[in-house]
């Protein structure tokens, strides 16, 4: 039987129909869309367990996670400069001066006026530096030392980020004795987290010391950072790492993230050390990704020792700028379902996120607040931390 | 036209009763004012918000503030206050350009005694220090994020009353002070969206700051907020989303809608009460779905996770792509004259809701891939520097100027009628729709083909995200 049978009007039943559909679609919609039924439409995590190795322990060495010295004076800039979207080789913050004030300079204008003194007369060019750049006594940097011992008792060490200020990082260098050790090669290559200031632009100090030592890179490393390593002098190998999982050596893989960063910044790579009998450990620059995204793309990729995620080291991004948010408090509250033992963090986390684990009853290690670090609540500069299952 | 309305009610009904009749045939007007309108949008965008540009307010909060005070502003002056104090014969006569001009510096005049005045100055001085920078930065706040803070506390308040101000005159009709003249309707109604936004504020936005500082403001706020273990997320971002949707639904409703199917209920009492609770409740159910529909497309939020795992995250990108929706809605709206209009009102609502959408991720996709390149925003969907409302809202705002300030100047010319536009539409919808068995059996099944639609959806929207990756990570 048809509708004209029936004798029912072909354009009441549209009407009704569409109608229809609309109540349905939305009726469905309000019902079914956040209700736990949905779970059922959600695939199930399937482990890759990917096989890294292990080692036998990491040891890491905060050179420096004092990256500037005044939160203040680093805002009130990218604020006059136009927010945290301005491209930083655009700020004229030291090393990239042309003398022209906040905001108004570019990479070549800046490289320029230093570029001849790269990297070895690193005191004449930061004299330049002073002049052209603003705020020069505020930058620090984030660096520090990882020593990874494998199965077999060798150490193998790695320099994790490069810091910033050329003044404070020699300085911070020195007193560590990572200038010695870059001269002598014990360092065996420089992995660069991302592109930010405080992370790569004291790259010409590590160039004085070793410029022949082995780079490796985010491959979204914009033209002028990969500019900038060939103006520091660099003459070693070169590596662009890609999204995902990377094998560096026996127990250590970096792990790539595409996330965009403020300064104009994009992607992130940073460390998972699998140690013998103890479990993963994260070290991280800044973590931009977020250190649970961190842990979960380790849960999901790697096969990891007691398949526990033991520890972390570095900046986990959470209150770089003392500032704070609500959903920071989404992270200080989920963090204890992920089991670490042994967190030592600093930089970029923020003394008030460090003190919120503290009260919240994480395994934080604290510091010594010693050459500028402002808090015993975290990691200070020259602190240490090892992980390395107990004998 | 009525003598009494011209010189009594300033601009009450002239929006309803204009007739733009396009100066050109074809699709000629449409792109004119697009042109005009882009040119608008990137100029002042340069001006006021690009972070490469002279204002530079797009920190981003500050920016956010003043776009969607913007937003606000306009629909009193068009909507609520009918364009008063501005006398008809002024509307009517005044030269486009020289209209748009006078009402946008008016407007703009508003929101910065509205900004600066009322929230800055007397609530963060005398009340809430969250809303006045210089309070914060006195008791330790640095500078910048003492602007942010502020500002996104002004800005949660603008995400209700843009809300709430359209849906009164829409939903509600201006009842009970339908029938007063101006501006003593315009107060009226000015007066209870006021108050109403404050008391969902208070009750969606406020545990949000009350839990911004450190420490805990457990003694001014409920903390942790109420919506912590149903959001999963105790950011005020939750209701950033579902508010957002309700803005959204306002318009869809007023717009390509035309008010349909509430406006087929004859009892006004029912038809407000019906339409401004049912907004809600369409609002609830689409909001439900965009964060559904980001869960199948990238994966379960994970709380705590940063960007776009975070739950806070993916409730504010329930609004960003609300907003998505609005934008191509009004568009179709405004320069192609609802651009469906040979069949049925509700069949012309479906094939507009169905173009809308279509259009709506064509510009989804089409931002995303590109607003980096030439607004000086972040690359990426979730930093918190990438804003889509910010530009989207602004490119609104730019379309209303011309639309209710400047008659669609110069696509259009405008000319006065005395026929409502709404009860036209409201008497035709009527016509076309009544009760009957037949109407009956047809909802009943449309109402399945509409369930069946929503889970052939949900089960191809994994596939239909993958076929439109923007970025992989």
């Amino acid at each position: 039987m048809t509708i004209k049978d029936k004798g029912i009007s072909r354009r009441d039943f549209v009407r009704g129909t569409v109608t229809g559909v609309g109540v349905g679609v939305f009726a469905a919609a309000g019902f079914y869309s956040y209700s736990p039924w949905r779970n059922q439409l959600f695939p199930k995590i399937a482990r890759k367990q990917a096989d890294i190795g292990v080692c036998k322990s990491v040891k890491v060495t905060n050179i420096s996670e004092t990256s500037w010295f005044d939160n203040g004076l680093l805002i009130s800039d990218i604020k006059k400069a136009g927010g945290l979207l301005v491209n930083q080789y655009s700020l004229n913050w030291p090393p990239f001066g042309d003398g022209q004030g906040l905001a108004k300079g570019s990479y070549e204008a800046g490289i320029n006026k230093i570029k001849h003194l790269l990297p070895d007369r690193l005191d004449e060019a930061w004299a330049l530096i002073e002049q052209n750049c603003v705020h020069t006594d505020n930058p620090g940097g984030f660096s520090c030392l990882v020593e990874i011992e494998d199965m077999e008792g060798e150490i193998h060490k790695i320099l994790f980020d490069t810091g910033w200020s050329y003044k404070w990082m020699e300085e911070s260098y020195k007193r560590e004795g990572i200038d010695k050790m870059l001269a002598n090669n014990e360092i065996e290559m420089l992995f660069v987290t991302h592109e930010h200031f405080d992370h790569f632009w004291g790259l010409p100090v590590t160039m004085k010391y070793n410029p022949n030592i082995p780079i490796m890179i985010p491959d979204t490393f914009y033209p002028e950072g990969k500019q900038y390593i060939k103006d520091s002098g660099h003459k070693g190998q070169l590596t662009e790492i890609g999204n995902g999982l990377n094998k560096i050596m026996p127990g250590v893989a970096s792990f790539k993230f595409d996330v965009p960063i403020i300064c104009r910044v994009f992607g992130e790579q940073d460390i998972f050390v699998n140690v013998k009998d103890l479990g993963l450990v994260s070290i991280t620059g800044c973590c931009h990704q977020g250190i649970i995204k961190f842990a979960e793309a380790a849960y999901r990729e790697l096969k990891y020792e007691k398949d526990t995620l033991y520890g972390l080291y570095g900046g986990l991004h959470i209150s770089p700028f003392e500032d704070w948010d609500p959903k920071y408090d989404d992270l200080v509250i989920s963090l204890g379902k992920y089991g670490f033992e042994k967190i030592g963090c600093n930089h970029c986390t923020g003394i008030v996120t460090a003190k919120k684990f503290i009260e919240t009853g994480y395994p934080v290690v604290e510091g010594t607040a010693r050459f500028r670090s402002k808090d015993k609540a975290y990691l200070g500069n020259g602190d240490t931390i090892e992980f390395r299952a107990p004998v | 036209m009525d003598t009494n309305e011209i010189k009594a009610d300033f601009g009450t009904g002239y929006l309803d009763k204009r007739v733009l009749v396009p100066r050109w045939r074809g699709p000629i007007p449409a792109l004119v004012n697009l042109l005009l309108i882009s040119i608008l949008f990137y100029a002042s965008w340069w001006i006021f918000m690009d972070p490469r540009g002279l204002m530079r307010m797009y920190t981003p909060y500050v920016g956010y503030m003043y776009s969607r005070w913007l937003l606000v502003t306009l629909i009193w002056v068009a909507y609520i206050f009918a364009f008063w104090p501005f006398k008809r014969a002024w509307l009517v006569k005044t030269h486009p350009v020289v209209k748009g001009i006078i009402l946008t510096a008016f407007t703009w005049l508003i929101l910065m005694v509205l900004i600066k005045g009322l929230f800055n100055g007397f609530l963060g001085h005398l009340s809430m220090a969250y809303f006045s920078p210089e309070e914060l930065q006195k008791i330790g706040i640095t500078d910048f994020y003492a602007w942010e803070y502020s500002s996104q506390a002004i800005v949660m308040f603008a995400a209700i009353a843009s809300w709430l101000s359209p849906a009164w005159v829409v939903a509600a009709e201006e009842a009970p002070w339908q029938n007063m003249t101006q501006p003593a309707r315009g107060f009226s109604i000015w007066i209870i969206t006021f108050f109403l936004s404050t008391l969902i504020f208070f009750v969606t936005m406020h545990p949000h700051m009350g839990i911004l500082y450190y420490p805990w403001q457990y003694f001014t706020s409920i903390a942790p907020p109420w919506w912590e273990n149903f959001a999963d997320t105790v950011s005020g971002n939750f209701s950033i989303g579902w508010i957002m949707c309700c803005t959204v639904v306002v318009w869809i409703y007023e717009t390509i809608w035309e008010r349909y199917p509430f406006c087929l209920i004859r009892n006004d009492t029912l038809r407000r009460l019906s339409a401004f609770f049912g907004i809600i409740l369409i609002s609830l159910a689409l909001a439900a779905l965009l964060y559904f529909g980001q869960e199948l497309i990238w994966g379960e939020a994970i709380r705590g996770t940063r960007r776009d795992f975070a739950p806070d995250w993916r409730w504010l990108h329930v609004g960003e792509m609300a907003i998505f929706w609005m934008l191509p809605a009004l568009w179709i709206n405004i320069f192609h004259n609802n651009a469906v209009n040979r069949f049925s009102t509700p069949v012309n609502a479906f094939i507009r809701t169905i173009i809308s959408i279509v259009a709506a991720v064509a510009l989804y996709w089409l931002y995303y891939k590109t607003a980096h390149l030439f607004l000086g925003v972040q690359k990426g969907f979730s930093h918190p520097q990438q804003f889509p409302m910010i530009p989207t809202i602004w490119f609104i705002c730019m379309m209303l100027i011309n639309f209710w300030f400047m008659d669609g100047w110069p696509g259009w010319s405008m000319k006065q009628e005395s026929v409502s536009k709404t009860a036209v539409a409201t008497d035709k919808a009527r016509s076309e729709v009544k009760w009957s068995p037949t109407f009956g059996v047809s909802l009943v099944i449309g109402v399945i083909v509409g369930v069946g639609l929503y889970f052939l959806l949900i089960y191809a929207l994994p596939a239909l995200g993958d076929w439109l990756t923007i970025y992989s990570e």
